[in-house]
Parts: structure tokens; C-alpha cells; sequence
């Protein structure tokens, strides 16, 4: 925001992923999902502790009312996303391939229930504090990916000098266009998010980043910007924008410190839909219980954009989607550079569920690969200024000791170095394995 | 320029290991970590300095003097004295690693003593008996002569790490792959020749 | 007369040379004097130098160490046989306690159990694939046979057979790399004595194993009733109890019929696994 916002803006590093799958389903308005029989609300839902239930089987709930509560500060509040009774808590096929515990609610096909918060209209002048609470009591979390609970990022400790917020609007996974959808769809929630958000972190500046290629959020979005005194920013088409530390440098061209936090810049970043979230549990008063979710992917029939209830099984959306022309061979959630690889077609949607992408046999297949031939791409690639390329031969030969020292935790895994290498070489997983295995050591150490 | 000559040709023209093709020993023996590449060629600089030194004062004041008006030329036993002074030298050497710097006393091993046997030591001080040169050009050779081992096992090392990581076909693996980039090396190293 | 002369100066010349040098030797080793520990490089040279860490110290140098410091026992190294343990102790003079043998052993039958995989594309390494959504299999206490165990045994003790990891005891000396190397702990140090195994890692409930394994142990006691105290039952997983000192033999195996055949000696696993293995192959 230091230059002019009409300039788009970026950072150095990056890739272009050929034929991006965005014109799936962007131009797919969202479409509400009908209401189901069941629904599967995972408890490990946030970053941190999970939440404890506050509900126990047999109780019948509201729409809205409390189902557990945040289990300590890093931990979110979960509500029901429909009326109905508890049939059981109890362990279901998690988005992360481990069994993970659910609160199961059968539907009573009224999804009645009262807003539980007071709305808080003129948050213009209310108390930050306030605001901040309600953040907490929404059960708000990331939605962009990471599901951090929200109140935890906008509590920085006092030290941290931050002056700046930035709203993810960029979308720079494939595929995905449910924050595309959002923004164009609903910008004034969008932005008075943003306003909101900057009123309770006390900040003047405040952007939202869009890549060029939604040209048309970008607009719409500029209608609401100046009324709330938030700057649109656009971003050139690169991924991975949408990243916070990318985004930070391309907006407010500072770096974060390695193994630093965004609010070592002195910025707060969050996503888009988490925004408009938070606009809806301050002037409306309702908790997180849905979301937009892109159901997409070349196998799909008639890819598409659905406001789906958090616990909604992916089979479901898919099926919504008019189901799929093939076998796909793989299921995602979220997009295909970052996402996660699903198990079952079961596993229900949580709050950071962006996408499910059904990707076809012909491009999840094996490749067979030989060995680094050095060529650098990935050295160019990569956002972070990390050596992939050197990383990788380390850990293949157990040298976690050299991954170390050559910046292994500063890498976030977006899978530009994967993407580029012309040997298909499993870099990021290698990588994770490097960085379970430090942490593993540096827990034995202490 | 000619202590240009002097340098310049031992570090690099004449490289003691990728020219000459002495001390080829220690140079595969401890070439595996960068850090006790380190020692070892700091370690063989300060031998071949003094060892230079001593044994060019020896040569020069000890094996050829005259008694009774008698001409005594001793260059017979030059090989034998230079021999012992490089041993008692290492010897110093190794008394005082001990001391000081155990973990590098420890890394290098028996490669230590060896310096003892290494020929480059013998070879910088055969050069020098040879080439008649004063004592200060002698100190001057054997110190920068061990500078240019140094900087031949610092390469190397190097290179042997990141070829570690490397997944050679078998019969490459360990030495012979050593082997090969140390000719490739030495080819590099022969680039240097009519510099000086 | 000239020869003469020549020989007393080279005699003369180099007894002095060497007196001089010997002479700062001797001056230096005084400035410079450690306290060397003779018991532990002699402990040392006993030792049989594998650096496999497995008396739990960093290799074979810093035993020695703890050795000649009185800290460890001669018996904690598991690679010394036991005549080298007793030369070591009464080198020592320390007495050499008793340490059990220990071996390791792979308590899984998912190729037996024909447990269902995933897809897996990625890294051929088990800590690498354990760390994708707990692992390709459907049993996440399973043998991911994947090899990283049979990469890190410094003996080649570990076989890969079709997907699944055996021990071979005659080469096992009970170090437990394998089982720090083992992402799904599915690997255990047992006495080298015990001679059949409950091959089996899931304490799950024998329902839910068995919707995808065939081979996994139900839980359903037959053992602990036929042979009391020999097993223990851990949640729904039967075990040998390897803290007995009478470990099940064959008479014991024989006296009852496991319901899934998880009871079994060494060899006769190995053999089974490579059966399967070819079983498989021929498909």
C-alpha cells in the first residue's frame, strides 16, 4: 500500500500452474445445499486442542446452540449446524486419514434455532474487546486452510507493534473459486469483515489482496471499499499469492523474519470467508455453521460452487455436483497443490474445507523417478528462497542435520518445488518428513 | 615476484596433491567431513613450515661443514635427518592436539601420526636441499606448499559431502567415486600450469 | 682417514640430533600432559567397534568410557558374544552380570491378513509414509514394508518379504535401531529365548480388525486360558508375556488352536511370509 493500489502488486519466487481448472466453476453462482438427514461435526476441527462437547447423545439441539466448547485459548467453539438430536459421538473417517471424532446429528428437517448473540449493529464505536469476544464465542477459525482460531491471531502479545491488516482474497490454489464466488457475491460482508477486523486490532490500514484474474471481485469489492476505509489491492497471478508471507511482502513489500510470525511485520493476515464470518456473527449475531465449498475437479459432471453446513460428507456435495463422470483417482480437500489426499468419500467438510477436487486416474498416477539432476527450478521456485533441490538429497540420505541448517522449518509446503521439477521428485514430502523428524528431536531434547 | 613465484607456484602450479601427487594419503583419509579437512590441512601446514624450516637449516648448516680444514659432506644422511625431525615434530604436534583440541585430535585419528610418513612433508623438504634454497625461502615454500594441501583437502572435502548425498551406481560408491573426483580435480588443477 | 671422519661426524651428528629432539619431546609431553584413561582405550580394543549404539551409548568409544568409569556393565553390549563379554570383565575386573539376549521381532501378519492399501505414490520410506494420513493401510499398528527398519539394521538382519518385514535371530543382536527407526512401533526387543510370538500389533477390537485384516488377533483369550500367566491380554491384543521367563513352547501352541493362527514360531512366520509372498507374485 506503500504505492499506489492501481499497481499490482507480487513477490519473487513462484510459479504459474498451467491451466489453472478455475473456469470449472467460476462461473458457477453459489448454490445452498438442501438440508440432509445427518450431519458429522468434527470436533478436531481448529488448530490446538480440540473442543470439549457439551452435549451428550440423546440431547436434542438448536440450530446454533453450543454442540462443545474451546478447550483452553488455542481452541474454537463448535455449534450445530442444524436442529436435530445427538445419535452419538464418535470416531469417524477424518480429513486428515486418521479416524477422528465426530458429533453425529440427525436432522429433524426444520434447522430451526435463534441467533444465540446479541447483534452488535453500531460496531463501529463498540468496544474491540467486545468485538474480539465475539470473535471467540462465533467459534470462528482460518477458513483459508490452516482452521487457526481466529481470536488467537487478533490477541497479538503487546510487544508486537501491528499496524496493518490484510485480507486473503487471492485464491491462488487451482481450481478453487469459492472465495471468488464470496467476494463477487457478497463484498459488503467482505469488507465490513475487514472494517471489523481492523476495529478490533485498532489499525488504520487495511487491504484485501485479489489476483487480477477476478477482475470482477475486484470490482465489486471497490464498490464498498472506500465507505468502509478498506484499500482493494490487486495481485498478479502467481502462485503461491495467497500464501501470508508472500502476501505480506507483495502488499506491504516487508519480509517476515525466518521462522518468524506475520506479526513480526507488524501485519495481521486472514482469509476472505473468515471475514465475511465474522460480519455475520457481529451484525447478525450467528455463529460459523457453513460454509462455500468448491466441488470441482475434471471428473466432475457439473463442478459448482455450494454454501454447504460444516459436517456435510463429501459424497454428499459430490452428488450435488450431479456426481462424476469416471472414477476419479483421487479425492482432495482443498486445492490440488496444498490439499489433502482423502481415504473415503465420507469424511465430512470442516470449517477450512475450501474445495473437493476429484482429480482423474490419468493425473494422480505414479511416477517413477530417477534422481536430482540439479537443474535449479525448483531454487527458482520456491517463495521461501529455500535450496529444494539440496533439501531433498539430504533427507534422502538422513542428513536431517544439514536440512536444518539449510532452513528446512521455514518451508510451508506449498508445492511449487514438486510442481516444477521435471523428475516429478517427491520434494514436499520428503520435507515433511524432515520437519516431522526435527520436531520429533527437538521435543526429545527439551 | 620471485616470492610471488615462490607462493603462487606451491599453492596452486605445483600443488603439493593435485600436481605432484603427493600426500595422496591423508588427502582420501580425511577428506570425508569439511571440519577435520580443516584440521588436517592446518594441522600439515604447521609441520611442513617448521619442518621446512628446520630441515633447510640442517641442509644448509649441518651437512656440509669442514673440521681440521677437512671438507665433511654428510648429504648421505639428509633423508635420515629429515625423516627424524618431521617425526619429532609430528610428535609436538600430536602431544599438543591432545591437549588442546581433543575433539580434533580425536577426528583425525590415526591419520595424525601418519603426517609423520606423509610424503609431502619429506617431499617439501627434499625440494627445498635441492633446489639450494635459503632458510627463509625454504619456510616460506613448506608454509604455502602446506597451504596448497590445505586448499586441495578443503575442495575435496567439500565436494565429498555433497557427493554423499549423491546415489551413485554401486559400483561408484565410497572411494572409487573419491578416486575419480579427485582426477577430475587435479585436471582442474592443471589449468593452473604456466601461470607462473 | 677422510672415511673415518665422515662416519664419527654422521654417528656423532645424529645421536645429537636425536638427543636434542628427544630431549624437547620430553619437555613438551611435560607441558602438555592429559590424563589419558588406559582402562577404556583398553576397554576399547576389546569392544567389537560396530558403532551400532545399541548399549545405549554413542558407539563403541563412549562404552568404553562408561565402562572404565565403573557406569556400564560389560553385558550391555548386545553384539560381544559371551566369551568376549566375560575376556572384557575379567580384563576389568568387574563382574559380568547377566543381561538377557535380546532379539527383535515383527509382530504383524498383514500379508497373511491381506490387509487393504491405499494408493500410496510417494516416498518408499516408512516414517515418510506413515506421516500421510497415518499410512496407505487401513491398520495403523501394521508393518508398512517399506524397509526403513531393514535400511537402518547395521547386521542385515531385516528382511523385506512381499510387504511385510521379518527378523532373522541368527543375525539379530538385539541393538533396537529397528525399533526406533519403526514409524508404527510395531517391532519389539524380546528375550532371544522366547520362540513363538503373538504376530499381531492392534489393540483394537478383534470386530474392527477384522473388517481389514484377516490374520489380526481377536482377543478372545483361548491362550491366556490354556496357558495362564504365559500371555497377557492387552485391551483386545493378546500378548507373550516376555516378563515370565517361561515363554510359550511348542507344547504350549499345541495345546490350544488360535482362532487366526497368530501363535507361531519364528521360522514357521518366515516361512509362511515367504509362501505368501510367492502366492502373491503368482497372481
Amino acid at each position: 500500500m506503500n504505492k499506489s493500489s492501481r499497481t499490482v502488486m507480487t513477490f519473487s519466487g513462484g510459479i504459474h500452474p498451467l491451466g489453472d481448472g478455475k473456469s470449472l466453476s467460476n462461473k458457477m453462482a453459489v448454490v445452498p445445499a438442501p438440508l440432509l438427514d445427518k450431519y458429522f461435526v468434527l470436533l478436531s476441527e481448529n488448530a490446538g486442542k480440540p473442543p470439549q462437547p457439551v452435549v451428550q447423545k440423546g440431547d436434542k439441539v438448536r440450530k446454533y446452540q453450543l454442540l462443545a466448547a474451546a478447550d483452553g485459548f488455542v481452541s474454537a467453539n463448535l455449534h450445530s449446524p442444524t436442529s436435530g438430536e445427538v445419535i452419538d459421538i464418535r470416531k469417524v473417517p477424518g480429513p486428515m486419514g486418521l479416524p477422528a471424532v465426530a458429533i453425529e446429528i440427525a436432522a429433524d428437517g426444520e434447522d430451526a434455532g435463534e441467533p444465540p448473540f446479541e447483534p452488535i449493529t453500531d460496531w463501529q464505536n463498540a468496544d474491540p474487546e467486545m468485538l474480539k469476544k465475539r470473535v471467540a464465542e462465533a467459534g470462528l477459525v482460518g477458513m483459508g486452510g490452516a482452521s487457526f482460531p481466529t481470536h488467537v491471531k487478533l490477541s497479538p502479545p503487546p510487544e508486537k507493534k501491528v499496524d496493518t491488516l490484510i485480507l486473503n482474497g487471492a485464491e491462488c490454489e487451482p481450481y478453487l473459486t469459492a472465495d471468488h464466488r464470496l467476494m463477487l457475491e457478497l463484498p459488503e460482508k467482505v469488507v465490513r469483515g475487514a472494517a471489523i477486523l481492523a476495529k478490533i486490532l485498532q489499525v488504520k490500514r487495511a487491504g484485501i489482496g485479489v489476483e487480477i484474474n477476478k477482475s470482477d471481485a475486484i470490482d465489486a469489492l471497490n464498490k464498498f471499499g472506500s465507505r468502509y476505509n478498506v484499500e482493494i489491492v490487486p495481485l498478479k497471478v502467481r502462485y503461491p499469492q495467497g500464501s501470508e508471507k508472500q502476501l505480506i511482502n507483495a502488499i506491504t513489500g516487508r519480509k517476515v523474519r525466518s521462522g518468524g510470525l506475520p506479526m513480526d511485520a507488524g501485519c495481521v493476515v486472514q482469509n476472505v470467508a473468515t471475514a465475511a464470518a465474522l460480519s455475520d456473527a457481529v451484525t447478525e449475531g450467528i455463529p460459523l455453521i457453513e460454509r462455500i465449498v468448491t466441488v470441482t475437479g475434471e471428473v466432475v459432471v457439473e463442478p459448482g460452487n455450494f454454501r454447504a453446513k460444516i459436517g456435510t460428507p463429501a459424497i454428499e456435495l459430490v452428488k450435488l455436483a450431479g456426481g462424476v463422470t469416471e472414477e476419479p483417482g483421487k479425492l482432495i480437500f482443498g486445492g490440488p497443490m496444498m490439499g489433502f489426499a482423502q481415504k473415503s468419500f465420507e469424511v465430512p467438510i470442516a470449517k477450512n474445507t475450501s474445495g473437493i477436487l476429484l482429480l482423474p486416474t490419468k493425473v494422480s498416477l505414479n511416477y517413477a523417478t530417477t534422481g536430482c539432476i540439479r537443474c535449479g527450478r525448483c531454487v527458482q521456485g520456491c517463495p521461501m528462497k529455500l535450496m529444494p533441490c539440496l533439501l531433498s538429497t539430504a533427507i534422502e540420505a538422513d542428513r536431517f542435520d544439514l536440512a536444518a541448517q539449510n532452513h528446512v522449518m521455514d518451508c510451508m509446503e506449498c508445492g511449487s518445488c514438486a510442481y516444477v521439477c521435471p523428475d516429478h521428485r517427491p520434494l514436499v514430502q520428503n520435507i515433511r518428513r524432515a520437519k516431522a523428524e526435527l520436531r520429533k528431536q527437538a521435543a526429545k531434547g527439551n | 615476484m620471485k616470492y610471488l613465484e615462490l607462493t603462487i607456484g606451491a599453492v596452486l602450479v605445483n600443488n603439493f596433491v593435485l600436481s605432484r601427487f603427493l600426500g595422496i594419503c591423508p588427502f582420501l583419509g580425511v577428506s570425508k567431513r569439511l571440519d577435520t579437512a580443516l584440521g588436517m590441512g592446518s594441522a600439515v601446514t604447521v609441520v611442513m613450515a617448521l619442518a621446512s624450516c628446520i630441515t633447510s637449516l640442517i641442509a644448509n648448516y649441518l651437512l656440509q661443514f669442514s673440521i681440521c680444514g677437512h671438507e665433511i659432506n654428510l648429504g648421505f644422511l639428509r633423508v635420515l635427518m629429515f625423516i627424524l625431525v618431521i617425526a619429532a615434530l609430528v610428535q609436538l604436534l600430536e602431544i599438543m592436539l591432545q591437549k588442546l583440541s581433543p575433539v580434533l585430535y580425536r577426528a583425525l585419528g590415526i591419520y595424525l601420526p601418519l603426517i609423520t610418513t606423509n610424503c609431502a612433508v619429506l617431499g617439501a623438504a627434499t625440494i627445498n636441499a635441492e633446489s639450494a634454497r635459503n632458510v627463509f625461502d625454504s619456510t616460506l615454500f613448506g608454509a604455502f606448499s602446506g597451504v596448497g594441501f590445505a586448499l586441495a583437502l578443503v575442495l575435496f572435502s567439500s565436494l565429498r559431502e555433497k557427493l554423499e548425498l549423491a546415489a551413485p551406481p554401486k559400483a561408484f560408491e565410497g572411494t572409487p567415486l573419491a578416486l575419480v573426483t579427485a582426477g577430475i580435480l587435479a585436471m582442474a588443477f592443471s589449468g593452473f600450469a604456466g601461470l607462473c | 682417514m677422510e672415511n673415518t671422519t665422515v662416519l664419527i661426524a654422521a654417528v656423532v651428528l645424529m645421536c645429537l640430533l636425536g638427543a636434542a629432539l628427544g630431549a624437547v619431546i620430553g619437555i613438551f609431553v611435560r607441558i602438555f600432559k592429559v590424563k589419558s584413561d588406559l582402562l577404556a582405550d583398553f576397554a576399547l580394543e576389546l569392544l567389537p567397534g560396530a558403532n551400532c549404539g545399541g548399549c545405549g551409548y554413542a558407539g563403541c568409544a563412549d562404552f568404553a568410557k562408561a565402562l572404565a568409569a565403573g557406569k556400564a556393565n560389560p553385558s550391555g553390549c548386545p553384539v560381544s558374544s559371551a566369551e568376549q563379554i566375560a575376556a572384557i570383565s575379567s580384563a576389568l575386573g568387574v563382574d559380568a552380570g547377566q543381561m538377557e539376549r535380546k532379539c527383535a521381532v515383527v509382530l504383524c501378519r498383514c500379508d497373511i491378513g491381506e490387509v487393504r492399501h491405499m494408493n500410496y505414490n510417494g516416498v518408499q520410506d516408512c516414517a515418510a509414509a506413515h506421516l500421510v494420513g497415518g499410512g496407505p493401510q487401513e491398520c495403523h499398528y501394521g508393518c508398512l514394508g517399506l524397509g526403513t527398519c531393514a535400511r537402518k539394521c547395521p547386521f542385515g538382519a531385516i528382511e523385506i518379504i512381499g510387504m511385510v518385514a521379518v527378523v532373522h535371530r541368527e543375525l539379530c543382536v538385539g541393538c533396537g535401531k529397528c525399533v526406533a527407526a519403526c514409524p508404527r512401533g510395531v517391532i519389539k526387543l524380546v528375550p532371544a529365548d522366547a520362540e513363538y510370538h503373538v504376530y499381531c500389533n492392534s489393540p483394537k477390537k478383534g470386530a474392527v480388525k477384522r473388517q481389514f485384516c484377516k490374520a489380526g488377533c481377536i482377543g478372545c483369550r483361548k491362550c491366556e486360558r490354556s496357558a495362564p500367566g504365559k500371555f497377557v491380554i492387552n485391551g483386545f491384543l493378546s500378548q507373550v508375556n516376555y516378563d515370565a521367563g517361561e515363554y510359550p513352547d511348542e507344547k504350549v501352541a499345541a495345546a490350544f488352536t488360535c482362532p487366526v493362527g497368530g501363535l507361531l514360531d519364528v521360522e514357521s512366520r518366515i516361512a509362511a511370509a515367504r509362501a505368501k509372498a510367492e502366492e502373491v507374485k503368482n497372481k
